[in-house]
């Protein structure tokens, strides 16, 4: 009865199954991604999808190659389509206008060593995501801070060549602009923030231009531009944020369909939100507003898709409520006093460790056992 | 109100939420496998096939015997009581077999049980005469309802009924003994499993028979509320319930009935799950319903109960559900106990010939038969022909800890962590965490997206912790007895050192002062003598005394001399036996080598066989011991080799016996000339 056998059907009850499997639980996380992607890519330009893509076609090569060396079967686990979650968030936390060996090196060392030396799926005690995703942060602090300008600071789209040139390179083509690096780069507004902070400035100094440059860019133009300029001018919602709300649709999505548990968003966004509320009540000059945190950096993509990874979180009910609540804590802690701007790569790692404590201590009460 | 407020407001969340059903009800988790109820349910009931043979396993526990009532060749009729418990069983919990139709007993041998084990079992093949004559009021009651629960009990020992949801622990002796123990009698007609309709249908068309069957039970034990539940996806079992109900009521107004509807989930009809949805009541870990007031029979058994109270006809045949993927027409049919599978399943007109291994119970908890001729038997609600394949090829991956495991858990147990244990041999962490409260429902199996077999993981786990306390045990007991002898073995040693000091002491001491020492010594030995003098005297006295009373029907002498004496009572003695042997043995030629050669040679067995069926004959109603001894060994030859040990030695202990009988009657027959 070890596990990896295949069998034609079972030879003891029970004789019947939800034909729910781990493929299509992983196959459901991907879709609920796409409206992010779309929102990136509307966005920021096409570079998350040369970045994706790369992404990809190094999952391929590193799982086949591991698998062999492990002596696993190929097939059954490079199509479980967890390695292709793993890629697909480090996609998202690391510029889109990065180097190709980033990318490269980055989701390599994340399957690994976050997941193949454990013994693979299921083993692992680390996100293998995040553990990627601080390797590249450790040894390219550069490359990893060089944040892709979003249209509406540029006032103009980064084209696909532009992009694919862009990241094999290093360099946009001269024909474009003739412009260097530095023009199509920007803060993102935890950097601005901090930078400013830093300097001196409150938050509200700090933060206005964004919300300036949004309204500005999208004053005239189409429909959906109309719609960004009116969300920009109520809600002041920048590109980052909009990227946020879609992570938080189809996260929603991902707890309809019980791919997820709703203890690890409940937990983080309300850990989170209540945090920067009480420091924002005490000082606001200093403290970032509540919505801004929940908004800004990768503060959705962790809640719906980093954070709910099952293998390296806790299991009981409880212990995933305190699990994501110390990731939300843990997070307003760095992003407000560490060095880092977002601070959800160590927040998870360190909580990652502590979920044997947790699991232990959180079992639920048998019935029967008052 | 707040119950109905609750359905309408999850019942259009669940379109959105499928999950939300899990609300709707008091116990953790369940899950909704699709039902496929209808299968057997828009047919009508089918009468009742006589099979070609008829196998009626019966159930033997250790250390219990049973009496025979009937023997190889008897013609029985319908009802006849067949086998049961024998009388010297001093906790039988064996309930008697009745004969499900009237024929001939063909043969008493070993055959496949309807069991996970596959195991074999002796049983008695009927032949019947498809006559189906009857036996009327078998149990000889007299139509009203008993007055005491022991009345109630034996009526229902005699009648051979058990539990018919599935665990078939017998009823009468679930029952307690003293009335108002119980307050609340529940009766479950929930029916979970997919598949299954027994019930249903059951309720459907004896749904007086049910409640009558209760009323009583609350009558005798005096409980005053009955709560019966019964799942929503029922109505035409509802419907019928609550108008039985209420004819009812008008005529037992102290007796409160309740027909509840229950959300359909999985394990609904669990006798906790069930307890804890109908009256809030979680029964405490190790202990049972009864404990907690609550008395949980299935609906079939109350319907038994009601016909052998009123009727006096024993537990001869059920309603099973016959259904599966691999039938054109499942079906529900009163069964005769003892139908083969393989009959009743290819009555459904199967779509393939039947290969694979049919299953007895539902999808969920039943268990792949390991032949398809074994017996329909008292606990067989259902014959599955073929569960749902799945949907794609089955490929069990590693566990991603996702929890759906635990959400679906009844018992809200941790089945991903007993599995990680469970699979690393941690058994001590298992059993920490619980295991043995699990129900083996099997939710957990059914929702695991790595199909990890979860549930079979922890019957292993079950099976081996049982096994190391065991082990821990007889371990422990050897450690005791070893650390005991050493203890022993040291006491003695010491004491034996400190004689030797004593004496050696002595030894000293008289050479020191020998003066002194000699006349307390001669004073000593003196006095020892004294004592000795005495102690025989009062020996002699008491031997006297045995002798005397051994032999003072016979012989009344004063003081006769004690060796002669001995040998006389011995003689009367031998006397006696002789005589009785004289009359015994008679038809036994040579006992010791026919015993040896029945445990030894299957044809001396046979012969051994022939003989014990004509001395059953002579007299089928006594089971003296002897005979019953033979039977046993006979009819099954292959059974546990303790078991023909056994009759070995009480045959070697006969032979024994008889040889030593013989030799006296020689002896005294010497002595008469």
């Amino acid at each position: 009865m070890s596990p990896l056998t295949p069998q034609s059907s079972p030879l003891s009850s029970p004789f019947a199954h939800n034909n729910q499997s781990v493929r299509q639980l992983m196959f459901k996380v991907q879709l609920a991604v796409i409206p992010a992607l779309l929102v990136h890519i509307y966005l920021f330009g096409f570079g998350i999808v040369i970045q994706w893509v790369l992404a990809f076609a190094t999952l391929l090569v590193v799982e086949f190659t591991m698998l062999k060396l492990r002596n696993r079967p190929v097939r059954p686990f490079i199509t479980d389509m967890s390695a292709m979650i793993t890629a697909t968030v480090l996609v998202f936390c690391i510029p889109a206008g990065a180097p190709w060996w980033i990318i490269v090196s980055g989701t390599a060392f994340a399957l690994i060593f976050g997941k193949h030396i454990y013994g693979g799926l299921g083993y692992n005690p680390f996100n293998p995501a995040m553990l990627g995703y601080a390797f590249l942060l450790l040894s390219f602090p550069v490359q990893m801070t060089q944040w892709t300008a979003p249209t509406e600071i540029l006032d103009y789209a980064v084209s696909f060549t532009n992009s694919l040139h862009l990241i094999f390179t290093g360099n946009l083509p001269q024909a474009a602009l003739g412009a260097n690096l530095d023009m199509i780069s920007a803060a993102t507004p935890l950097s601005q923030l901090q930078i400013g902070l830093t300097q001196g400035q409150g938050v509200t100094e700090s933060l206005t231009p964004i919300a300036l440059e949004a309204q500005t860019h999208y004053q005239n133009g189409s429909v959906i531009n109309g719609f960004f300029y009116s969300t920009a001018q109520f809600f002041s919602l920048n590109s980052w944020a909009w990227v946020n709300v879609a992570f938080l649709i189809g996260g929603l999505w991902l707890l309809a369909v019980r791919a997820i548990r709703w203890q690890y968003p409940v937990g983080f966004l309300s850990s989170l939100s209540l945090i920067s509320f009480i420091f924002y009540t005490i000082d606001p000059n200093t403290y970032p507003p509540v919505d801004f945190m929940l908004l800004s950096g990768g503060t959705m993509l962790a809640a719906f898709f980093i954070i709910t990874d099952p293998v390296t979180s806790s299991t009981t009910p409880k212990g995933r409520f305190i699990f994501a609540c110390g990731i939300g804590i843990l997070v307003y802690v760095i992003r407000t006093w560490g060095i880092f701007p977002d601070g959800i790569t160590f927040a998870v790692l360190l909580m990652n460790i502590a979920v044997p404590l947790i699991d232990q201590y959180t079992q639920p009460r048998v019935y029967g056992h008052k | 109100m707040n119950a109905t407020f609750m359905h309408t407001f999850i019942r259009p969340l669940a379109i959105l939420y499928p999950m939300a059903k899990r609300w709707l009800h008091r116990f953790h988790g369940g899950v909704f496998p699709q039902t496929y109820k209808s299968l057997s349910l828009k047919h009508p009931i089918k009468s009742t096939p006589i099979p070609e043979r008829l196998i009626l396993p019966v159930k033997q526990l250790s250390g219990q015997k049973v009496a025979w009532h009937v023997a190889v060749g008897d013609t029985v009729q319908k009802n006849q009581c067949l086998v049961r418990a024998a009388k010297e069983n001093k906790k039988g919990i064996i309930v008697p077999i009745h004969a499900p139709t009237s024929g001939v007993i063909h043969a008493i041998e070993m055959r496949p049980l309807p069991h996970p084990s596959g195991l074999n079992a002796l049983s008695i093949i009927i032949k019947p005469d498809f006559k189906d004559s009857a036996l009327n009021n078998a149990l000889n009651v007299n139509g009203e309802v008993p007055e005491t629960p022991q009345q109630l009990k034996d009526i229902l020992l005699n009648a051979g009924i058990v539990g018919l949801g599935g665990a078939g622990f017998p009823t009468f002796a679930k029952l307690p003994n003293q009335t108002g123990i119980i307050n609340t009698l529940i009766m479950n007609g929930a029916e979970c499993e997919p598949f299954i309709t027994c019930d249903d249908v059951l309720m459907q068309t004896h749904a007086q028979d049910i409640l009558k069957g209760a009323v009583m039970i609350a009558q005798i034990l005096g409980i005053p509320s009955i709560i019966c539940g019964i799942e929503e996806n029922k109505p035409a079992a509802i419907q019928a319930m609550n108008a039985a109900a209420k004819r009812l009521t008008k005529k037992t107004s102290q007796i409160n009935i309740t027909i509840q509807t229950l959300p359909a989930v999985y394990p609904m009809g669990g006798e906790k799950q069930l307890i804890q949805e109908l009256t809030g009541i979680e029964i405490p870990a190790k202990t049972h319903a009864i404990d907690s007031g609550l008395l949980v029979f299935n609906v079939a058994t109350f319907a038994a109960i009601f016909k052998a109270i009123t009727l006096g006809e024993p537990l001869t045949q059920r309603l099973v559900t016959v259904a599966g993927l691999g039938l054109k027409h499942s079906y529900n049919t009163y069964a005769l106990l003892g139908t083969p599978f393989l009959t009743l399943a290819n009555a459904g007109q199967p779509t393939h010939s039947i290969q694979d291994p049919l299953i007895m119970g539902g999808p969920m908890m039943g268990f792949q038969v390991a032949d398809n001729h074994v017996p329909v038997i008292k606990t067989t609600n259902c014959i599955l022909v073929q569960p749902p394949k799945p949907a794609t090829e089955i490929m069990v991956m590693p566990c991603i800890r996702c929890g759906e495991c635990m959400d679906a858990c009844p018992v809200n147990l941790l089945p991903q962590q007993m599995f990680w244990h469970s699979q690393a041999h941690e058994f001590d962490k298992v059993e920490k965490l619980n295991i043995f409260d699990c129900i083996e429902c099997g939710c957990c199996s059914y929702v695991c997206p790595s199909h990890i077999p979860l549930v079979q993981f922890y019957r292993h786990a079950k099976s081996e912790i049982k096994h190391n306390h065991a082990e821990q045990q007889a371990a422990e007991l050897a450690k005791q007895r070893h650390e005991f002898r050493l203890a022993r073995i040291e006491r003695e040693k010491q004491e034996r050192e400190a004689r030797i000091k004593a004496k050696k002491a002595a030894v000293k001491k008289q050479a020191q002062k020998p003066s002194d020492a000699s006349s307390a010594k001669s004073a000593a030995m003196k006095a020892a003598a004294a004592r000795a003098a005495a102690k025989r005297a009062t020996q002699q006295e008491s031997k006297q005394e045995i002798e005397q009373s051994a032999q003072a029907d016979e012989i009344s002498q004063n003081s006769p001399p004690p060796l002669s004496a001995r040998q006389k009572a011995i003689d009367t003695a031998k006397k006696q036996a002789a005589a009785k042997v004289g009359s015994k043995v008679a038809p036994n030629k040579d006992p010791r080598t026919s015993a040896k050669q029945a445990a030894k040679k299957a044809a001396a067995m046979a012969a051994a066989k022939r003989r014990a069926q004509t001395s059953l004959k002579n007299d089928s109603n006594v089971t003296a011991p002897k005979t019953e001894a033979k039977t046993d060994s006979n009819a099954n030859p292959t059974q546990t080799t303790e078991h023909s040990k056994q009759t070995m030695n009480d045959k070697r202990t006969q032979a024994m016996e008889a040889a030593k009988k013989r030799a006296a009657e020689r002896k005294a027959q010497q002595e008469s000339p």
